[in-house]
């Protein structure tokens, strides 16, 4: 990154660091940090201790905001997207907001338009159908 | 966004807590880390941290000449949560004031959306102050809006971020309760 100024996340310019980066969805970190919160009970005679607040505070929100709570769901998710040619990051936003139409799939994620990619409505109508035929069985 | 990060420490195990037991020593290798890692808080460049997930590996200890401490590199694996210009999110309304509204997301609390970034919103006083739309959308304590990220701050006391948020844009804005 060469300079804080050039961030634009829309753009899909975070820096190299980030863009190789693995993001995580909502619903995998609380998925993680569950199992975390359960093995620091177990493993330590404070836990409260090693229970920051940035923990508690991250695991209460993930818990709210997660759209796929199953981690069956939460697998398959990732995989539905993972066919989509999307970076790290694109694929995260999509999975986190769940847009309902190709329009506002473009307004959360402006990058998967640019020039280059192959992204076609079409395609983009696809994955969010996708996507939410888990919702509904899940 | 969280992010799964992989980072090579050094931690210090102070001479009096070495034991000849392997395993005592990494276990308190292991709560050292642990502790150090909660502690730390946030970084600039990384965000702020939220928990090591993996243990990759415990180099070889080196003793320090003074303290008689042991110091053992470890490399492990924890996620971070950072927020990006131009990132779209979800957050928590938890004040509103007479020029914005202050949102929560993730482990961050101080998320300023001022009223000047959501043009189509009037602040309406009252015991519970809200802002209202034309169209009856309504801002309130609790409710859930989208927005996008338009600026971060690092504060290196605190040890915090603090970010600038707008609703200008399409598909942003309070997300009704019912979708959540």
């Amino acid at each position: 990154m060469s300079g804080e100024e050039e961030e634009n996340a829309a753009e899909l310019k975070i820096g190299d660091e980030f863009l190789k980066a693995k993001c995580l969805m909502n619903c995998e970190v609380a998925l993680i940090l569950d199992h975390k919160y359960e093995q620091l009970q177990q493993m330590s005679e404070d836990p409260m201790n090693q229970i920051s607040q940035v923990f508690e505070k991250s695991l209460q929100y993930v818990k709210r905001f997660s759209r796929y709570k199953n981690p069956d769901a939460v697998r398959q998710v990732r995989e539905i997207l993972s066919r989509h040619q999307l970076a790290e990051f694109e694929l995260c936003v999509l999975g986190n907001l769940c847009p309902e139409t190709v329009e506002e799939a473009i307004a959360m994620v402006p990058s998967i338009k640019t020039k280059g990619r192959t992204h076609d409505d079409e395609a983009i109508e696809k994955m969010l159908n996708d996507l939410s035929l888990i919702k509904k069985f899940e | 966004m969280f992010l799964k990060v992989q980072l090579p420490w050094n931690v210090i195990i102070p001479a009096e807590n070495l034991d000849a037991k392997g395993l005592m020593l990494q276990r308190s290798i292991i709560i050292r880390l642990l502790d150090d890692f909660s502690s730390k808080k946030a970084t600039k460049d990384l965000g702020y941290f939220l928990a090591v997930t993996t243990l990759e590996s415990i180099g070889e200890g080196k003793v320090r000449q003074h303290s008689g401490d042991v110091l053992f590199p470890v490399v492990f694996s924890c996620l971070t949560f950072k927020l990006f210009r131009g990132e779209v999110l979800e957050g928590v309304v938890h004040k509103i004031l007479k020029h914005g509204v202050i949102l929560r997301c993730g482990p961050i609390e101080n998320i300023y959306l001022s009223c000047q970034k959501m043009p189509d919103y009037r602040y309406m006083p009252g015991e519970n102050p809200v802002f209202m739309s034309e169209k009856q959308s309504k801002i309130e304590k609790e409710v859930v809006v989208r927005f996008m990220v338009i600026g971060t701050k690092w504060l290196e006391a605190e040890r915090e971020f603090q970010a600038l948020v707008s609703l200008e844009g399409d598909f942003l804005g309070p997300v009704s309760s019912s979708m959540m």
